[in-house]
């Protein structure tokens, strides 16, 4: 199995901040798409079952290598750094079509990505590869199961309130994986020297045989700015409590009273209401 | 898989040149189950109505199915303008490549300007499929779509987890988004009037059906995982002891509920920690999460936030979840619980 995974580096979401005085990101620490590092270790588990090679490739500034390194040190066999000047500030459309040219030069049974990244979270990679390519694509993949013998895979794909669509297709494919397909590898530390002495390609526009001028995104980011609030459905502050506790309504922005309502009855009573208010709501419906 | 290089787009030849601006119309699709359709289908026409308003053009739903002619009478409290249906045998079942087959031909005709999906299972996977086909940009979860007086477009999104926005400009019409139909609101009409229906005819080749539908797992809604379930029961210090866990399953199972719980409750074992929602578990968004005594520390109820329905069932009325939930029961759950299960046994099918 010759499996390609697209990977991208993103800011840890859960450090990142917005800095409103300079209206850009702040407290940002490079990471591998904790997305992408399921998808490469399914390929990883692949590999060490059916055999073949796991390539991973990026789109990206010269920081991406260090995502690419941990892939490497993870297992990969080969990593692939699309690095270009003419790359930067692509939208996600320019870069499928940049992704796809690479890919098709090369020999694959399988590619893997992420459903969506954890930072702009688009979710079109996916599509736009296999569209180029004309593959057969399978979004929000929890399970995949490879018959090497006879080139089909079959995938479980996630749907609604736990339920899953089992889908079978011919390889070569796409697949987009969510984060719940498996729990990341951890490697041996024989797997991380290794990985440490592999080294990653770096292929610029012109080796590609991509004009860069010829590259027209659908999307142009025009600005990032603070979220703004959702509203909030605010009440008069009740008049009978304290100047204290008003205070800290206040201070907090409002109650958000959602017609919160309190029973408190014996419990047969409290529980015929609760029955009620439950079938008002649509939640349950009576025989 | 050289030869294949072709059929990467050459981008300076494109159909949908900005300068051309023969786009018209705001669409979306319309999802139904079981003869019926989705709410979500009602939300997204109202917003696709205002969106409408602002660029001066017609709406319209898209219908795609099998047997579903009578689905565009349904809009007629949205004062639709028009409802494509696209009937066929071969679209009964959801499959992405019929379908953006299907809808692709639809469009190509037609032209709108704006193509709206809800972000559910089916449209999370066919909107990219359709931006690709029509080689525009996607736009996913979008919180605000602006009309400039040219008519370009502009959308503002979350990015980074909400952290921050983007807003982000469309070169190229027409717009395929997505848009969460839970942060929408219903918008009825003044005016009831029935959309003007236009019945599709598509020529779908199911050679080009790249993936096949094998079977369809139903989840046991008991052992789904908690950020998956619909219906969330969450037990904290109140349950006292694992013992009491018992009637709580019982419940569970008549409610098709997921069991979940605080901190606590993982820490003392009395369910697994995969189970725990909070700051340090998993973040829930059920339509119904029974929250059977917890006291609502922050660490639990910045994941429970999603929630359309909170019912607490706590022995302090001044609990800090009473300010959270939208029902509060003061009592000793192990006194309301099995009242509750043997009342909802006499009010609910059985089966269910």
């Amino acid at each position: 199995m010759k499996i390609i995974v697209c990977i991208k580096q993103v800011p840890d979401p859960t450090i990142v901040k917005f800095n409103i005085e300079t209206g850009a990101l702040d407290n940002i620490r490079y990471i591998l798409d904790p997305v992408d590092e399921v998808a490469v270790s399914e390929a990883i588990k692949i590999r060490e079952r059916d055999g073949g090679k796991v390539t991973v490739i990026s789109l990206g500034p010269p920081r991406v290598e260090e995502a690419l390194r941990t892939c490497l040190k993870m297992g990969a066999d080969e990593a692939i750094h699309l690095c270009d000047e003419a790359f930067d500030n692509l939208d996600v459309y320019s870069t499928s079509i940049v992704l796809a040219k690479f890919v098709a030069k090369r020999q694959y049974d399988l590619i893997l990505c992420g459903r969506e990244s954890i930072d702009e979270g688009t979710g079109f990679l996916g599509a736009g590869i296999a569209e180029w390519l004309s593959l057969p694509l399978v979004t929000a993949v929890t399970r995949l199961d490879i018959f090497a013998d006879t080139r089909t895979a079959r995938v479980h794909r996630r749907l609604k309130g736990g339920d899953r669509e089992i889908l079978e297709c011919q390889l070569p494919a796409v697949f987009t994986v969510e984060s719940v397909l498996r729990k990341p590898v951890y490697p041996p530390l024989k797997t991380i020297l290794a990985g440490l002495k592999k080294s990653v390609t770096k292929i610029d526009a012109k080796s590609l045989g991509i004009d860069p001028r010829s590259i027209e995104p659908a999307t142009a980011v025009v600005g990032i700015s603070q979220p703004k609030p959702r509203l909030k459905k605010t009440a008069t502050i009740d008049s009978k409590l304290s100047a204290h506790e008003r205070m800290k309504l206040l201070m907090s922005g409002g109650t958000q009273q959602k017609g919160s309502k309190t029973i408190e009855k014996a419990p047969q009573q409290a529980v015929t209401e609760l029955i009620q208010f439950l079938i008002a709501n649509g939640i349950i419906s009576k025989q | 898989m050289a030869g294949k290089d072709q059929e990467i787009p050459q981008q300076t030849s494109n159909s949908h040149s900005p300068e051309k601006n023969d786009t018209k119309g705001v669409w979306f699709i319309a999802e139904h189950k079981d003869g019926k359709l989705e709410k979500a289908a009602f939300l997204l026409a109202g917003e696709c109505k205002s969106l409408a308003a602002k660029l001066g053009e017609e709406t319209a739903a898209i219908i795609m199915g099998h047997q579903i002619k009578d689905l565009a009478t349904e809009f007629a409290p949205y004062a639709i303008d028009k409802a494509f249906v696209i009937a066929d045998k071969r679209l009964e079942k959801y499959t992405g490549d019929t379908y953006v087959d299907a809808l692709e031909q639809v469009v190509n005709l037609n032209k709108p300007s704006i193509i709206l999906f809800a972000t559910t299972p089916m449209g999370n996977d066919l909107a990219p499929r359709l931006a690709a086909r029509l080689k525009v940009g996607l736009i996913s979860r979008y919180t605000e779509i602006e009309v400039a007086k040219d008519k370009k477009l502009t959308a503002r999104r979350p990015i980074h987890g909400g952290k921050a926005q983007a807003t982000v400009l469309i070169l190229r019409k027409p717009l395929v988004a997505t848009v969460d139909p839970q942060s929408l609101t219903l918008q009825k009409s003044s005016a009831v009037k029935e959309p003007q229906v236009i019945e599709c005819t598509v020529n779908i080749d199911s050679k080009n059906n790249k993936t096949r539908l094998l079977d369809y797992l139903k989840a046991d809604p008991c052992a789904v995982c908690v950020s998956e379930a619909e219906i969330v029961i969450g037990v904290g210090k109140g349950l006292a002891c694992a013992d009491n866990l018992k009637p709580i399953e019982e419940l569970a199972r008549i409610l098709g509920a997921s069991i979940g719980g605080s901190r606590r409750a993982t820490d003392e074992r009395w369910i697994v920690d995969e189970r725990r929602i909070g700051l340090t578990g998993k973040t829930i968004a059920p339509r119904l999460y029974l929250i059977c005594g917890i006291s609502g520390a922050f660490h639990h109820t910045l994941s429970i936030k999603g929630s359309q329905l909170m019912v607490a069932i706590n022995t302090d009325r001044n609990a800090p979840i009473a300010k959270l939930a939208d029902l509060v029961l003061v009592g000793d759950m192990q006194q309301i619980i099995p009242e509750l299960t043997k009342q909802l046994r006499e009010v609910m099918n059985p089966t269910t």
